[in-house]
This record gives C-alpha cells, structure tokens and sequence, in this order.
C-alpha cells in the first residue's frame, strides 16, 4: 500500500496549504479526498472479492439462463431452468423482482424530491449526468453476457495444445473474443457514457451555486434510472418467456394459464400485505369500534389473501420436488440449529465472563468442538451416533433402559418416532425433521455454539464495566443488569452472528455432507446438498445455478427481514 | 503494538513447524531439504560465477562444472533425444504409415491421475519407476493421487472448461466417460488398439476378459471405445466359515433359500436373536441380487432402466422377509453402521457382501480380532452371490484409465504405457499388489504362488468369468442414489416392494430423461 | 485481569453474603454441563483411539489397556507431517493476507464516507449467500486464466490456495461491527493532532481492536485448516497437498479400523490445540480489557 502518499495527501487537509489539484480543494475535495482513500483502503478487498466472490455470483446469474450438460457454454434457455425448479412460480417471482426494483426506484426518487423540496433546490438537473452513468453500468453488465461466451469457449480451443503453447494462445484467444461483435463496441459505448456522464456532471457542478447535496443526488438518481432499466429488462425477459411458453402449449395442444395464476398468486400477496398493514393501524386506533372494524378487515384480507395463495402448490406441482423438500428440510436444519447455537453461546459466554475459576479452561473447553477439522468431528460423531446397539450413545439409552435408536439411519420424522413410542400415528405433514437430521443439527449446535461464544467473549469484553458499577449503585440485579446492559451492548455482535448464522445455516454443506446416510432417505438433503449432486454428480451446471440463485434470493429476503426487524435495535453506542 | 503481533506471528511460524519436525522426525526430509539446499547453493554459485566469467574465464569454466553437476539429469536427456532423432529405426519410432504415422512418443512425460492411496498407491508408483527406467521410448509416468473418482472427474471437467492441462491419463468409471465424452475429452482407444504399429494383435486382444474389453464401448457415442480396464473387482458373499461349520454347514450357500436358512440359524445361535447376513446399502448390492435371480436392471437393448422385474421383486422380498422379525422373533438380516468386516470376524454375523477388493480387510479383520482374543482365527472365505439360475452371475465393476486428448504424441505415449500396464506380466504385478483382478486372462499364469497364498483370493478369481455389469448410462450415478434409497426403504422401512420398485423404476427412467433433455439431445 | 470483569461486588447496602452463594452455584452448574457436552466427544475419541479392534467395535466405553502404539501406526501409516507444513504454509499466508486487507476495508466501512457505501456492502454480504459448491468452477476458472495472463504460476501453487481467500467479506463485516463501536471522540482528537486515517487506524483502532483481529485471524487459520475440495481442486503435487487431504486419505485406507481413524482425526486436530494454547493468554488479554466508552 502507499502509506507514504496517504498522510502527505491527508495532512494537507490540516495546513492550509493547497497544493493538489483543484477538485481535491475545498469542503467537496474534502469528500472526494476521503472517497478516494476509501476506496484505496477497499481496492485489495474490491478485487479478491469482485474476482472470487462477484464472478461466481455473475458466472451463475448467466449459466442459469442455459442449459446443457457438463458445458460452460451452454444453449440459451431463458427462464427454462428456473421453470424446471419453481415451475411458474418462476414467472411470478421474476415479475415481483422487477416491481420491486421499481418500487424502489419510486422510493429514490421520492427521496430526492424530499430532500429538494426542503432546500429549495430543483434536483432535475442531476438527472442527465446520472442517467449517462445508469446507462453506463447497464452496459457493462450487458458486456458481461455478451463478453462470457466468447471466454468460455477458449477451454475449448485450447484442447490438443502443450502447457507452453496453451500459455501463449490464451491471450490471442482472449482478444479474439473481446474483437466479437457486440463486445469491445459495448464497452467503448459504456467508455463513452461515463465520460460524458463526469463531463456534464462538472459543468453543471460548476454552474450552479455550491451545495454539499449533488452527490447525493447524483447517487439516488443512478441508482433509480439503474433499477428502472433493470426492471424493464426482467419484464421483457419474463414476457417473453411467458409468449414462448404459450406458443408451445399451443403447438403441443396443452393449455396454460400463467398469467391467471400470476394475477392470483400476485393479488394473494397483495391483499396478505393490506392486511398486515390494516392490523398494525388497528392498535393505534382511539375507539375500540375502529379498533375492531380493523381487525374485522385485516382477517377478511387475509382470508382472502389465503385463498388466493392455496393456488400455489398448483403452480408449482410441475417443480422439481427434491428441491421443494429441500427448501423445507434447509428450514428444518436453520429453525434447529441457529436459535440453539445463538442462545447457548450468548449464555456461556455471559456466565465465562463472570469472577470464576478455571476460565481459560472452559474457554478452551468449549471452544474444541469448533477447532476440530470437521471430517475428523463427522467421524466421531458417526460413531458416537451409530445406530448399531454398540454405539455410544445407544449403549448410554441402554443403561438408562431405553430402545436404541437408529440415528442417522433413521428416515422417520422425530414426531413420528416420539408418536410412535406414545402409540399414536403422526400425520405425514406433521412428522417433522428426521432424527437423522436431527443429529446434523445436533452436530451443528455442537459445533458452533464455542464459536458464538468467542465473539461474544471479544463483545462482552468490549462493554465498559462502569456500566455495570453505575447499575449496581442503583440497586439493579444480575438480571436487570443482564437485561438492560449486557443485552443493549451485545446488540451488534448479536446481529452479526445472527446474520452470518442465517447465511451459514441457509447453505449449510459440510456438516450435513461428512454426516449423510443412504439410510435417512435424503431427508437430510438440505438445498446446498441438492444443488451440489446437480452440479457435481449430474453436471447440470445451469440448473445448479438456477437453484443457487434461487437460494440467494431467499437468503437475501431472510436477511432482509432481519435486518429490518434488527433496526433500531442495534445498538452501537 | 503491530511489532508486537509481527513478532508473536513470527514466533508461532517458528515454534510449530519445529514442533511439528520434532514430532515428524522424519530423516528423509530432512536428507531431501538438505539435498535441496546443496543445489541452491550450486544453482547461486552458477549463477554468480556467470557474471564473472566476462573477466576471469578460466575461474568460470572451473564453476560452471559444479553446476553443471547439481543439474545431470538434463544433461543426460539432452544427448538421448539427440540419439534417437538420428537413427529413426530404433525401437518406438514413429509409424511410417497408418493413422498414426509420423507421431512420436519417445522421451513424453505423461501424468496419471488416479484414485489409489496407501500400501496399493506405494507399490504402484514402485512398478511405474520400473517402466519409467525400462520403458525404451523414454516415457516418463508421473502417478499422481487426486482425491476420489469424483474428485478427478471435478479437476478434469475444471481443467477442460478452462482451458488447463489436464493429465493424460484418468481414472474413472464408465459413466463418467460419458460426461467426459459430451465435452469430446476423450480418446477414442479403438484407433490405438487396432493400429497396425502400436496397437495389439487380436491374439492378444483376445486374452482379455471380453465382457470387461469391450464394456467401455460407447453405443451412445458412435461405439467409441473410451476406456481401458486396468483391473476389476466383484460383488460377493464373504463368510465366516468356521462359524458356519460351527452351525453345522459345510459349504457356503449357492440357492437363496439355503442363504436364508443358514443366515437365520446364525440369528438362532446368537443371543440377542439379531445375526446372519449384514445388509449392504449399496445400489450395486441391488444390482448383483437381481443378477443372481437371473434378470437385470437394464432393458434388452439398454436404454431404459427396469428396476420392477420379477427377479428384482424376488430378491427384494427375500431381502425384506429376511430383515424383518419372523414369527420366531429372529431378524436373519439388519443394516450395520459402518464397515461390516469386524461383525463378520466377530461372528456377530455370518454373512456380508461387498466388493472383493475388501478380501485384505477382512483377512486383516479376522487375524487381528484372534489375536486380540489370544484364540486361532477363525476361517474366512469367499463365494458367489447365492443364485436361482444354474450358473451364478455376478456383479463385475471398476473404474478405467482413460486417454484425455492433448497432444498426439502425449495420447500415444499415455497408450504405450496403458499396453504396457494391462500386458500380462505386468499386470500380473498389480494384480497381486491391489489384489484386484485381473482383466487379462494372460496374466493369470504370471500369479505364480499368489494363487496359493491367497486360497480365498483364488476362489473368487475362478467366479470371474461368470461376471457381467451395471448399466452405464450417463445418469447411472444419480440413479444410484435413487437405487440404494429404494432398497434401504424395501429392506429396512419396511416399504412395498412392487409399488416402491415401479417408482424407482419411473425416477430412474425420468432422470435419464431429464439428462439428455439438459443435453439437448 | 479476572477481578476487572463484571460485577465486581453486590450491592454494599445488602451485605447477603448467606452460606452458599445459588448463583454461583448455578453458573457453574451450567458452566460444567457445556463443558461435559463440548468434551464428551473428544473423550469418546480419545478413548476410542486407544481401543483395539474388538473393543472398538462391542459396547465398551473404555480400554482394558491403552493401547499408544495406535497413534505411531496411524502416524506411520498416513505420513502426515508433509501435509502438516503444507497447511501450516497455506494458513499463514490466508490470514496474513485477510487480517490486512480486511482491517483496512473494514475501516473504510465503517469510518470513512464514500460513493457506493451501501451499494458495495451489500454486494461484499450477497456473495456470501452463493453455496459453495457451484463457484468451485468458475473460481478454478478465475486462478486457471490469472496463471496465464500473470507472471505468477497459481494452478498447484500458494496464489490459487490462498488469495481467493484473502478477503471475506465475515472478516470485513466483523471488523466493520468492532471499528464501529469506538467513540467518535477519538477521532476528533486524533484529526487535531494532525493524523490521518491510516495513522488513526495504526495507532488508536487497531490497539483497540485487538480482540476481532485475533479471532479473525483465528477462524482464518481454522477454515484454512479445515478445507478439502478446493485444494484438491487446484493442486496437482503432493507439494501443496493439506492435512485435510491426508486425513481423507488415511480414513479411507484405515477401512473398518476405527480405532486407527480415532487416532488420526486426533492426530490432526493437535496442532490447532497447540496453536491455541499459545494464542490462549492474548486472547484473554484482548478480551478482558475494561470497555472504551465512560
């Protein structure tokens, strides 16, 4: 890094000494200054993560759209492979993505006129400079897809070549590529729009009277005209694809319905969120008549809301069911294994932290099940929980009187089983996790609880104890101190740990995988394992990319909610 | 403070490894690093001595000998190539006619990625240094283990798709071939094979197993031939015999309805009522039990899965019958966690199945449990899988070496080497190194006493010829997967087995479809 | 540094010091049960590493007699100590490079005003969300091309075990939550006496910090340790080949001797106990260290 360069550049801020260029003068170049440190600090991050963490994610967005067997390059399928997966559902959800980026390009703008309106300035303007840039960063997202065949098909080429040669030809292969139609010709049309974005930006910066907002302004604006052309083009793809569809159904004298099941399936959500929004008004309300009426009209909502909705498991009959029960066995695995993981962790480590003995030992002690490689800690775990009448835990139910179990042999929903033993039958829907997959995420709890407990450690730690005096003074007991100190201040490692938890349980692979049996009947297959067999086993890399997408949006909406449920709850001091 | 952490980073850097050399303690590295060193060292001094042979040359001449001795093997190659560039007639030169002509393996480096670790991979690598040093085209063989078969399937598909080199030469199974195919990977060995210079003559094509020879020709991909045995391994019933003896049997089963009878007399005899025959969760185990009732899971002309036939259905019901509890309370059958090896040497059970290339573990199993127990090991043995048609058929598998397509003369010397391999002596070698079988029958005569030694071993061998294979359809892994829950739901859950045998039947067949959708074929 | 933690006396006006103090008494009783169940496993594996074959397969809990000749054979048998040094190199390389990197964009996260802020955050969190398995492809893509457009070799080589791994965007995010948590007010005195963000950063935020970049380097090292199918993936000599392959390895070939699978999970697991023994005492340090604020 240049560190030499930053303090020189930084402590010119301090002398009133202006040496660098004139955009770096100012309150603005003040901005700019740090901006441009900012992303000095980020450019090694930027690029490590932008070629191993972007690419995959950009990679799979475009094998999702083709199909093919073991081929990078693939046939294009449009929505085919999302089809294959959700059945229409795929229509119904590419659709809602593109209102949603509509939705919240209105947001922005709306925020921009907000913010005009109370300055007393006219945004407008910023427009231009920022449309120029939105349709900067489309094109070079359109480069990505039309750059990407001609870089996939060089593995082909270069079939047949010695290491040496193969080293040479790649960079004649590669601009070859980049030399086809439609792609250097894109990127210089992006070139273009971004310098003639910066262009008009600067000369209407500088004909207008000085304000701290154009930034803002600008950032709002490309971000809602960037969001608009996203949108537009899902739509147009999803239509499409829906002509298309039609157009089959047609040929092959079958009959489709769509777009009935999008407006129903749509007006279902539609009236789920009135409702929602109705009942939460209903509190507020002086009279307990409205009070009631409300209620009254938020449950007739959802009713009908409800209605609508029973609609979907028609849409998605045509799915791929392995992954249906995938999604529900991932909700198994998240619903078991984090809240556990969270509360254990949250409750030793609060009890560690307090004056006792051997704390280095129990730290360490707790902290082994995290530290051991999980191949090693899967094999254990298979002999602790084997389901013949020697394993260990078998043989500890034995001596307590009780029937062995066949654990992770074991298909049979825990409900079922604890039914079984009541003698009463479970009905198939209510028959829970397998105690299969009740070990995994037993292993799971296990192995991740000493992990929360370090950062809840380093968090505590990071909580002024005269917090805790102060309390004291007043007379507060370990409970209320616990409740109003420790719980406040621990907010931020808990919303880290929550969020990277939902993230790690959502694509929860390695635990399950070392665990798997033939015997638990693919009831331990959560969504990671299935998209892994579609991509390792099968090949299928488009349909694996399809379903990882998939998956990412539904992180992205559990994270979402969290962190919309964590605002204002995070307390950062 | 940050030169704090530097210094305890640093400290951690050191402090392990030594610790981690104290507890290696291995010699050999440490000759090699020193080896190593010394050539650095040799290198540096060449180097600098470069610089100052502009002034003082005869000083330079002198150095430049030291280095020229840290770096004889180039020195050797050199000359050798030089040799054989000048009579062209030596042995291994290039074809003057034919497909082949003007390709020259002589002095090819050719890496193979296989899947054997431990003892087998040792003495593997010992019979490649023997070629390696006799070979007389100068092919060098670079073994090299890369994880599992999936595993190498993984980095060859990376490798093509991004345009690396893979190795040469790979192992895989025949379904893997197909995938490999679809990205035309690989080579097709019938040019090799049938060459006039480099191939074999039909007298020694002949002396392969055929059913193994030709079980990677492609129907699917023209008859393509895409993959090479180098060895195979066999579905079989391993018994304890003395236990069985103890029973009051003298010979392993051959009908199923002896199979029963005696894996429910072991159930009798045990204490817990629960013994016999130790289920195997493998969909190959479906496979060798159909075989054995005389039918298959593949159509007549190979196309479509049939995993509903009458012998399928027969097997699976006697499976079922034998697993649940009978009137009298004995379960002949049950599923083990883990290997099934120590529960037969232990006599908690009397029977297991499993591939034959687990005879050392269990002739391993069934010493170290005598010894522990200070007693005479009991006596292990091997058999066909008990069958309803006159001759047993069994359930033959293994993964093949394959030839990726680089270059011309890499293909040729990667075949030169896979000859070599599969020719009758030294095959025989790896033979009794993996204790595979073997899959030329020419081999046989060079076991000398392995046969001998190995009384079980020799057992199975004679079932060889009885062998026939899985299908190999391109969806087959994914099927597999479906076979074995179907079979584990019929044996242990309990399940239908008509209606559960017609589903699998129809998932199977779906996921073939579903494949060559995807394939757009 | 014990007495510095919570609270540190009750209450002077209730002297209720009664004969046995419950919440003591409680807190330890929680506190051994989580050790019992963190331990139980290790123990079983310990003990059944030291078992031989009949015991280790009948319902025995514990060895008539140790038998230590099963860690020399599994030692001897699986060579570990060449994969030991690989992964050793493999880790220290990951998490020098991610405990720098991430320090520095975390401070830009969470100290630094720029264009793009939330933009790129959460671009840095969805990559997370991708599961793993489907971007083994296109990374080996990424390292096979970078090898061939760069000077540097990747393929079978430390940049394609360790650079992807450099930067995460959990490393950035943790640290991002601890820079966040420090008071303004250092900053302000910091700019008055003339420093810049990378001095602020060197001097006040990193000493304080002191905690999240341990564990960060901590959960570095143990997910390099951990990892399997990318570095078989990308290797192609036993030179750069890690533990965990030798583990994999060793498991396969030890068969049905579970006993000798026991002691070389164990095996493995050591020099991770050892580096965490050394890391122990500064993890206390930086963890029982009074707060910032007040």
């Amino acid at each position: 890094m240049s560190d030499t360069a930053i303090p020189s550049q930084t402590q010119s801020k301090a002398t009133p000494k202006q040496t660098g260029l004139a955009i770096f003068s100012g309150r603005r170049g003040l901005k700019r200054r740090e901006a441009l440190l900012a992303y000095l600090f980020l450019s090694p991050a930027i690029i490590i993560i932008g070629l191993f963490g972007l690419f995959p994610l950009v990679f799979s967005a475009y094998q999702s759209t083709r199909a093919g067997l073991n081929n990078v390059v693939g046939r294009p399928d449009g929505l085919g492979q999302y089809v294959r997966a959700i059945d229409n559902l795929a229509y119904v959800l590419a659709f809602w993505l593109a209102l949603f980026c509509l939705v919240v390009a209105i947001r922005n703008v709306n925020e921009i006129f907000a913010t005009a309106r109370a300055k007393e300035e006219s945004p407008w303007r910023w427009l231009l400079p920022a449309f120029l840039s939105a349709a900067g960063l489309a094109l070079m997202l359109w480069l990505i897809f039309t750059f990407m065949p001609g870089v996939l098909e060089i593995g082909e080429q270069l079939v047949g070549f010695t290491a040496e040669e193969r080293n040479e030809l790649f960079p004649q292969f590669l601009a070859e590529a980049w030399r086809a139609p439609g792609v250097s010709s894109t990127f210089y049309y992006a070139l273009l729009a971004f310098f003639l974005s910066g262009l008009t930006y600067f000369l209407i910066q500088k004909n207008s009277k000085p304000t701290l907002r154009d930034g803002l302004y600008t950032g709002k604006w490309v971000t809602a005209v960037f969001l608009v052309i996203l949108a537009g083009a899902l739509i147009w793809l999803t239509f499409t694809e829906i002509q298309t569809a039609y157009a089959e159904a047609l040929e092959e004298g079958e009959s489709l319905a769509i777009w009935a099941q999008m407006v129903t399936i749509s007006a279902g959500f539609v009236l789920l969120l009135l409702s929602w929004l109705v009942w939460r008004t209903a509190a507020h309300r002086d009279s307990n008549m409205q009070t009631f009426l409300r209620f009254f009209a938020a449950i007739l909502l959802m009713v009908g809301g409800w209605v609508l909705i029973s609609e979907l498991p028609v849409v998605i009959a045509e799915g791929d069911e392995d992954w249906w029960i995938s999604l529900r066995t991932t909700i198994f695995y998240v619903i078991g294994a984090l809240p556990a993981e969270l509360f254990f962790g949250l409750v030793l480590a609060t009890m560690l932290y307090q004056e006792i003995k051997a704390k280095g030992l129990f730290r360490m002690i707790y902290f082994l099940p995290y530290i051991t490689p999980a191949v090693g800690a899967a094999a254990v775990f298979k002999v602790l929980f084997s389901g013949n009448p020697t394993g260990t835990v078998n043989i500890l139910l034995a001596s307590l009187g009780l029937e062995p179990l066949r654990w992770l042999n074991e298909p049979s929903g825990v409900n079922q089983l604890i039914g079984q033993s009541l003698n009463f039958t479970v009905p198939e829907w209510a028959a829970g996790p397998s105690l299969a997959l009740v070990v995994a995420i037993i292993f799971g709890i296990w192995k991740y609880t000493g992990y929360n407990v370090v950062f809840f450690l380093a968090g505590l730690g990071n909580i002024s104890r005269e917090y805790y005096e102060a309390a004291s003074m007043d007379g507060a007991g370990r409970w209320a101190q616990f409740r109003h100190i420790t719980l406040p201040l621990l907010s931020p490692i808990t919303y880290f740990l929550t969020i990277f938890g939902i993230i790690g349980t959502f694509k929860a692979f390695n635990t399950i995988f070392v665990l798997r049996t033939g015997a638990a009947l693919g009831t331990m297959d959560t969504a990671s394992l299935v998209i892994f067999d579609a991509f390792n086993r099968d090949t299928r890399i488009g349909y694996a990319a399809a379903l990882g997408i998939i998956l990412l949006l539904v992180i992205l909406s559990a994270t979402a909610l969290l962190d919309r449920f964590a605002k204002g709850r995070v307390f950062y001091g | 403070m940050s030169k704090k952490y530097i210094k305890w980073f640093m400290l951690l850097a050191l402090i392990v490894p030594m610790f981690l050399v104290a507890c290696g303690g291995s010699t050999e590295e440490a000759v090699n690093d020193a080896v190593d060193a010394v050539e650095e060292v040799a290198d540096d001094v060449a180097a600098e001595v470069e610089q100052a042979a502009e002034e003082v040359a005869d000083t330079a001449e002198e150095v430049m000998d030291t280095a020229e001795e840290a770096a004889p093997a180039e020195e050797e190659a050199a000359p050798a190539e030089e040799e054989a560039a000048a009579e062209d007639m030596g042995p291994c030169a290039p074809a003057t006619d034919g497909p082949l002509a003007g390709v020259d393996p002589r002095g090819q480096t050719v890496v193979w990625w296989h899947n054997h670790s431990g003892g087998r991979e040792e003495l593997l690598i010992e019979i490649i240094n023997d070629y390696n040093e006799t070979n007389e085209c100068g092919i060098t063989i670079e073994p090299l283990n890369q994880g599992g078969y999936n595993d190498i399937r993984d980095a060859v598909n990376a490798s093509i798709a991004s345009g690396e080199v893979p190795a040469a030469l790979v192992v895989g199974y025949q379904n893997d071939q197909a995938f490999y195919q679809l990205n035309d990977t690989l080579v097709d060995l019938n040019e090799y094979l049938n060459d006039p210079t480099w191939g074999l003559s039909a007298e020694e094509q002949a002396a392969f197993y055929q059913s193994f020879f030709n079980q990677s020709i492609h129907v699917a991909f023209d008859d393509q031939r895409l993959g090479f045995p180098p060895n195979r391994s066999m579905e079989m019933l391993h018994v304890n015999m003395s236990y069985l003896r103890d029973l009051g049997y003298d010979a392993p089963p051959t009908t199923p309805e002896e199979f029963v009878e005696m894996s429910c007399a072991a159930a009798a005899a045990s204490e817990s009522g629960v013994g016999g025959y130790v289920l195997r969760e493998d969909a190959s185990a479906l496979a060798a039990w159909t075989f054995a009732y005389g039918g298959n899971v593949l159509s007549e002309d190979g196309t479509e899965y049939v995993y509903n036939s009458d012998a399928t259905v027969a097997a699976m019901t006697m499976l079922q019958e034998l697993a649940n509890p009978g009137e009298d309370g004995l379960v002949c059958a049950y599923l083990f966690d883990g290997f099934p090896n120590p529960e037969v040497a232990n006599r908690n059970a009397l029977f297991s199945m499993g591939s034959s290339s687990g005879i050392p573990f269990y002739v391993g199993d069934f010493n170290t449990v005598a010894e522990e127990a200070g007693s005479e090991a009991d006596e292990y043995a091997v058999a066909a899988i008990p069958h309803t048609t006159a001759d047993p058929v069994m359930n033959v598998y293994g993964g093949d070496v394959m030839i990726v397509k680089t270059t011309p003369e890499q293909q040729l010397a990667a075949w030169q080497f896979v000859k070599w391999f599969t020719s009758p002596e030294p095959h025989a070698r790896w033979v009794e190194a993996s204790n595979y079988f073997p899959t030329n029958a020419a081999a046989v005569e060079y076991l000398g006493d392995y046969n001998e030694q190995n009384p079980v071993w020799a057992t199975a061998l004679d079932l060889l010829p009885y062998g026939i294979f899985e299908p190999q359809l391109i969806s087959y892994q994914s099927v597999r997967d479906a076979a074995s829950e179907a079979y584990l739901a019929i044996v242990v859950q309990g399940a239908d087995v008509q209606s559960t045998l017609d589903e699998l039947t129809e998932t199977a067949n779906e996921l073939q479809a579903e494949l060559l959708e995807e394939m757009g074929g | 540094m014990a007495n510095q933690a919570v609270p540190v006396t009750r209450e002077p006006a209730k002297p209720v010091r009664s004969s046995f103090d419950w919440g003591k008494f409680f807190t330890y009783f929680i506190l051994i049960l989580g050790a019992v169940v963190a331990i139980v496993p290790f123990l079983a594996t310990i003990s059944i590493s030291l078992m031989n074959l009949t015991e280790a397969t009948s319902q025995t809990f514990i060895p008539s007699t140790p038998q230590w000749g099963n860690y020399i054979q599994a030692w001897q048998e699986a060579d570990f100590s060449e994969f030991f040094f690989n992964s050793l190199q493999i880790a220290l390389i990951t998490v020098a490079g991610e405990v720098v990197f991430g320090v520095l964009a975390a401070y830009a996260f969470a100290r630094m005003e720029f264009p793009g802020k939330n933009l790129l955050f959460g671009l840095f969190l969805a990559t997370l969300t991708l599961p793993q398995a489907i971007t083994w492809v296109p990374n080996f893509l990424t390292v096979s091309w970078l090898g061939k457009v760069t000077p540097l070799q990747w393929i079978d080589n430390w940049p394609a075990l360790t650079i992807p791994f450099m930067a995460s965007a959990f490393g950035i995010f943790l640290l991002r939550q601890f820079f966040q948590q420090i008071p303004d007010e250092l900053w302000d005195s910091a700019q008055i006496d003339g420093a810049g963000h990378l001095r602020y950063l060197i001097q006040i935020v990193l000493p304080l910090s002191k905690a999240p970049v341990l564990i960060l380097a901590l959960f570095g090292f143990l997910g390099s340790w951990d990892s399997l199918a990318w570095p078989i993936l990308v290797t192609r000599s036993l030179d750069w080949r890690p533990i965990s392959f030798g583990l994999q390895s060793f498991l396969q070939e030890a068969g049905s001797f579970v006993h000798l699978q026991m002691a070389g999970a164990i095996i493995t697991i050591l020099p991770i106990l050892v580096i965490y023994f050394f890391t122990q005492r500064q993890f206390i340090e930086a963890m029982t260290r009074s707060g910032l604020k007040g």
